[in-house]
């Protein structure tokens, strides 16, 4: 193992060089960093255009310049050794530069990844399992509008409806036609897509869900929910039993008794642990936030250990998911409480279209963690909807093909359980080409931050890239390139290496 | 089609019923032997999603090319879509589709359908012009990244050694570099050059994908009997490569080509909207919602048309592409259930 | 005579396709008694492997399955989901044709086996580890300890059949449903894992239904024969007279086209012809086009499975006499060879 991923690395390092020189001469030979004086009639144009030529080695041949970049840039790769991958044109050194933008774009490119990869994994394999209903033709025709869609109309759209007109309507929130038909033809598709059954099932889902979403909304607004929401310890409490449910169901089945009942004590625990420690939880810092959760996982496992008998793994796995779900519910109920404070901090316009955060805004920890939300949600959004395609055809099509697979027949033959055989033995061999779908999609969404931050006004990786090709900057896009394509590599390599885990035929060396 | 011959017969008249998984036993059984233009045309057809996406595809087409002319041949929309016109209505659309009894006044085309930009050009006519030269620089990335990648591909699965050694380095290397900030500085320094030159520049980019696809597709075939047989009897490598082997891989090809005209169309879209891409005087959808994406408050319109025809024509390429590969994949379930 | 353990009485399974209904299983009856083995036998396609995985309750659900199948006078078709699932694996275990793809790959050898056993045993992975690891001892695998630790792609093919048997075992089944379970494996090793299949059947006690195209498989395992061609049961007797006495023309032909050890370097001696579509059959005898005793009733009437001269002897033609009066059956295709 140890020397396969030296090898790749060392392989990695290669192309990486490559594609810089590739990069270097198409960048620098494509544009003409002296062509903005060629108007200009500044009285010391000569000088600027002397200075510009020393900065950049403009003078000295392209070979040369290149493996002057390229000496101050291996620096970068390895520790101790200074980083220096030149100046803009400018004169601002483009490795300070990219040490601002890159946590930005990381934050963005991150979110939208973990969260299309989630999504899609699981959206794909419950469309592959229920194949050919009518919530697999609505799955399959999202995928492929989302596939159609312009990344930055996507984007243009979710700043005008998802952000102007929710501020307008949050601002003095009300039931109007529109919106109650907008909620009530969401929920009776989405249920009745999620129950399936027959056709008359769905329809009475459907209606259900449409007569019961437009009341509690109707209810919510009546009540003046959506100026200071919250979710209080009952919903808390319920989600909290929801989710040991859930994760019983996932681990064995709900007649196993005593693994669901490890699992409800854990969830008990969760709530009783976070309301003992309500007062701690006021402005905390991530380390309490992680403390209190690790706490919690701890008494589930004990839980589990103790009381497991002969499903003692399922029962540790069920309390650590149980904990980890409680742990969720409860940040989002703190930060959801400090909703109305937060508002009233930005003027009474949360969701934010511009920047990555608010300039100069201070406030309680669960105020910060609302802040970067509303400024992530709508750009995360616009790049996970193209990712979410890709991962969730992708997912279908190889969950497809392994329900048909020998093994999976020998497993329901062997007497398991649906369950066991679709996520135990199915689930985890579709999982293996998906690893490779990973790295080649990753590049992908880093096109699509570039646009995306562009739209958003985001101060990342991409704006630095475009205005940098807009000034034939050559540094500055190479500082970018750079970046993004060590960014990809590694991506690649975790692909691969991830490949050889799932699969036990791969052997590294 | 003159693949028949070349086609290994992957339909038996009953393969070994039960050897297949539960889904299995039921994909064996086929009477009639059809030759594989026939079985694909036939699949093609029935995929109601690609029939969709391939009418709407060819409307669009037909719409964009004959309204308002191109090169010296006019159309029949009475407006250019340079000159500015008195601005009617507002400037907003005349296009009423809703019938009567709705909203009392029926079907209308009016004189601006789709409305006039601030300046009074016919926004139709504008977003025609921009129709046809997405549809010209996509189709062209198409064909041409197709021809490249299915060369390299055969060349590199063919002869393998050192050739496929080159190609395929070469292709981690693009593959490694995001392919919008390639285009990005490629249009960037190209893109006065017309559009189509632009769509040539981004072919030579955009073929490596295909290219792998098709050197794996190549490497299997190399095994295959006939193609041996066929190099025992002689057969030159060009003969082999384009009578024996291209045909087998057609579909893989075929498919291919077809997404990338979807990848190609986003991607002309991407860079016109960043504004590496196509330049005004010439004018392409994305460059229209670039150009407009601050009038949403005011001129919705002059943001949604555009958007309109970039997400149909990908949404139908995309269908048509997903029919294909049904229509060519011989494994495909077909029970109906 | 021992305890009738499984019966099959018409069973008939469909598969909705684009080209029509295809009619895999029509109407097959057979019964099985306790350490019985009976063999089904036919070409690719017979309808053969369907009819198993009908009473598996592994076929798709779009399958429609009729008929009625009785294990132990339960009635298996209409069994609740739950049932269903119990029934499977421990009371009926099923070996599959392809061990090589019969695995899960991700998974270690004794961790399939011990899944197997604790679908259906509330043990400890430790207890259900141990069993396995005894099962693939008793199979004939050397140094079971350290190879229940191995994936199957480190098992030979004729190592993973074993496997496979162990896991079939490892709930002491009543019956053992055995798809091909040789046809995928090298000469050599076919015989090893017939002998150890009689040897497991024996020690836990198992009937097994012996799925094959091999009539040398046959002769040497089973004791009752169920002929299949297209879908229906052609001809039932006991092995000895599918051997000496066959009454059914195409039963006739597959013994014929056994290529002979004494007769090296004569001809091959196939049943010309292929078998009809399943879907729209023609109406009359499914064997007809390629029978070389055909006459106008066959064209016509499809035969039933029914009583001939012979006890425990049934066949659907309607010239079986024409067959019992030939001295020797299996040459009736050897003039219609040379012709083709």
């Amino acid at each position: 193992m140890g020397s396969y991923i030296l090898r790749r690395i060392l392989a990695s390092l290669l192309i990486l060089l490559a594609a810089s020189f590739l990069m270097f001469a198409l960048v620098t030979l494509s544009g003409d960093p002296l062509a903005e004086f060629t108007g200009s009639n500044a009285p010391d144009k000569a000088r600027l255009i002397q200075e510009r030529i020393e900065t950049l080695n403009l003078d000295r041949p392209f070979l040369v310049q290149y493996f002057l970049w390229l000496g101050g840039a291996i620096g970068c790769l390895i520790p101790g050794m200074s980083c220096d991958l030149g100046v803009n044109l400018s004169n601002q050194p483009v490795t300070s530069l990219i040490v601002d933008a890159f946590p930005t774009t990381l934050q963005l490119v991150l979110a939208a990844t973990i969260l299309a990869i989630v999504l899609g994994i699981s959206i794909g394999i419950i469309s592959a399992i229920r194949q050919y209903t009518a919530f697999d033709y609505s799955i399959t025709f999202l995928a492929f509008l989302f596939y159609s869609l312009p990344i930055f109309w996507v984007a243009v759209l979710l700043k005008e409806f998802g952000a102007i007109r929710i501020n307008d309507w949050l601002a003095e929130p009300a039931v109007t036609l529109p919106t109650a038909i907008v909620i009530a033809g969401f929920s009776a598709l989405f249920f009745s897509a999620v129950v399936g059954g027959s056709r008359k099932q769905r329809l009475l889902v459907g209606l259900g869900a449409a007569v019961g979403a437009v009341l509690i909304f109707v209810g919510l607004v009546a009540s003046g929910w959506f100026s200071n929401p919250g979710m209080g310890p009952g919903v808390v409490t319920i989600g909290a039993a929801a989710a040991a449910v859930g994760a019983t169901l996932l681990f064995t089945n709900l007649e196993n008794r005593r693994v669901l009942f490890i699992a409800l004590g854990t969830a008990a625990a969760g709530v009783i642990t976070a309301y003992a420690a309500l007062p701690l939880l006021e402005d905390p810092s991530w380390l309490t936030l992680f403390g209190l959760g690790a706490l919690v996982t701890a008494i589930g496992v004990g839980l589990g250990w103790i009381f497991g008998d002969i499903d003692r793994p399922a029962a540790i796995r069920a309390a650590v998911l149980t904990s980890f779900g409680v742990g969720l519910l409860v940040f989002m109920d703190r930060t959801v409480s400090s909703f109305a404070a937060y508002s009233a901090e930005v003027n009474g316009r949360p969701v934010a279209t511009i920047g990555s955060k608010t300039p100069n805004f201070n406030g309680t920890f669960w105020e910060v963690t609302l802040d970067t939300a509303t400024h992530l949600v709508l750009p995360t959004l616009a790049i996970m909807l193209i990712s979410f395609a890709g991962y969730s055809r992708y997912s279908r099509a190889s969950m497809l093909e392994v329900l048909n697979a020998d093994y999976v027949r020998t497993a329901r033959a062997k007497g398991l359980t649906e369950r066991t055989v679709v996520l135990r033995h199915a689930f985890r061999n579709a999982m293996i080409p998906l690893a490779t779908l990973a790295a080649i999609d990753f590049g992908a969404v880093i096109s699509g931050a570039i646009i995306t931050e562009t739209v958003f006004g985001w101060k990342g990786m991409g704006v630095l890239f475009t205005s940098a090709v807009q000034r034939d900057d050559a540094y500055q896009i190479m500082g970018v390139f750079m970046v993004t394509a060590i960014a990809v590599l590694l991506f690649n390599l975790i692909a691969d290496i991830s490949y050889a885990i799932l699969d036990p035929r791969i052997r590294l060396s | 089609m003159t693949m028949r011959e070349s086609i290994e017969p992957d339909m038996t008249p009953l393969g070994p019923l039960g050897s297949e998984g539960p889904e299995g036993p039921e994909r064996e059984f086929t009477i009639k032997a059809r030759t594989q233009g026939q079985m694909v045309r036939r699949r093609f057809i029935r995929h109601r999603g690609a029939a969709i996406g391939f009418t709407a595809l060819v409307i669009v087409i037909i719409l964009a090319y004959t309204s308002i002319g191109f090169w010296k041949i006019p159309g029949w929309w009475y407006l250019g879509y340079t000159k500015t016109n008195p601005i009617v209505n507002g400037g907003a659309p005349t296009l009423d589709v809703l019938p009567a009894f709705i909203d009392g006044d029926g079907f209308m085309i009016g004189p601006h359908p789709f409305g006039q930009d601030q300046i009074g050009r016919d926004y139709f006519a504008l977003t025609m012009r921009g129709t046809q030269i997405s549809l010209m620089v996509a189709f062209v990335i198409g064909i041409l990244s197709t021809f490249i990648g299915a060369v390299a591909g055969a060349i590199s699965g063919y002869y393998g050694g050192q050739a496929d050694n080159v190609i395929m380095r070469f292709t981690d290397l693009l593959l490694t570099i995001p392919i919008l900030t390639i285009a990005a500085v490629v249009g960037n320094a190209t893109g006065n050059l017309g559009p189509f030159f632009l769509a040539v520049v981004l072919s030579l980019l955009i073929w490596t994908s295909l290219a792998r696809l098709v050197r794996g597709e190549f490497l299997s075939l190399r095994e295959k009997e006939y193609v041996e047989a066929a190099r025992a009897m002689g057969a030159s490598s060009p003969r082999i490569i384009f009578r024996h082997m291209l045909p087998n891989a057609i579909g893989t090809i075929i498919v291919s080509a077809t997404l990338t005209i979807a990848v190609a169309i986003l991607l002309e879209a991407a860079l016109s909207f960043l504004g590496f891409g196509i330049r005004s005087p010439d004018t392409s959808l994305g460059l229209l919602i670039s150009t407009y994406q601050t009038a949403f408050s005011t001129r919705p319109w002059l943001f949604w048309w555009p958007g309109l025809f970039i997400v149909i024509i990908a949404l139908s390429v995309n269908f048509i592409g997903d029919g294909l590969r049904d229509a060519f994949d011989p494994k495909q379930n077909r029970v109906r259930a | 005579m021992s305890e009738e353990i499984l019966s099959v009485n018409d069973l008939s399974v469909v598969f909705p396709t684009e080209d029509g209904m295809v009619e895999a299983v029509r109407g097959v009856s057979y019964s099985l008694s306790e350490r019985d083995v009976l063999a089904i036998v036919g070409e690719s396609g017979s309808g053969k492997s369907v009819a198993a995985m009908a009473l598996m309750g592994l076929l798709p659900k779009y399958a429609q399955i009729t008929g009625d199948v009785r294990y132990r006078g339960e009635d298996v078709l209409a069994m609740s989901p739950k049932r269903s699932r119990a029934l499977r694996g421990q009371n009926i275990a099923m070996i599959f044709q392809d061990p090589m793809t019969a695995m899960n790959p991700v998974y270690t050898v004794g961790d399939q086996l011990a899944e197997a056993y604790r679908s259906h045993h509330r043990v400890e992975r430790k207890v259900a580890l141990a069993r396995a690891v005894e099962m693939l001892d008793r199979v004939g695998i050397p140094q079971a300890k350290d190879r229940a630790r191995s994936y199957p792609h480190e098992f030979s093919g004729g190592m993973r059949q074993r496997a496979m048997i162990a896991m079939a075992i490892i709930n002491s089944p009543d019956i053992i449903i055995a798809d091909e379970p040789t046809t995928a494996l090298d000469v050599t090793v076919q015989a090893q894992i017939l002998e150890t299949l009689i040897e497991v059947k024996d020690s836990v006690n198992a009937a097994v239904i012996l799925i094959t195209h091999d009539l040398g498989v046959v002769a040497g395992m089973a004791h009752r024969v169920l002929v299949m061609y297209a879908g229906r049961g052609v001809e039932r007797a006991d092995v000895e007279d599918i051997y000496r006495r066959p009454r059914m023309p195409y039963t006739a032909g597959l013994l014929g086209s056994i290529p002979a050890l004494d007769s090296a370097g004569g001809k091959l001696h196939p049943i010309t012809g292929a078998p009809p579509s399943l879907i729209n059959l023609p109406p009359g005898c499914p064997f007809s086009t390629r029978c070389p005793l055909v006459t106008d009733r066959c064209l016509t009437e499809e035969p039933e499975l029914a009583a001939t001269d012979l006890p425990h002897h049934q066949v659907a033609c309607h010239n079986w006499e024409k067959v019992a009066e030939t001295p020797d059956p299996t040459l009736l295709f050897r003039t219609k060879a040379v012709d083709a």
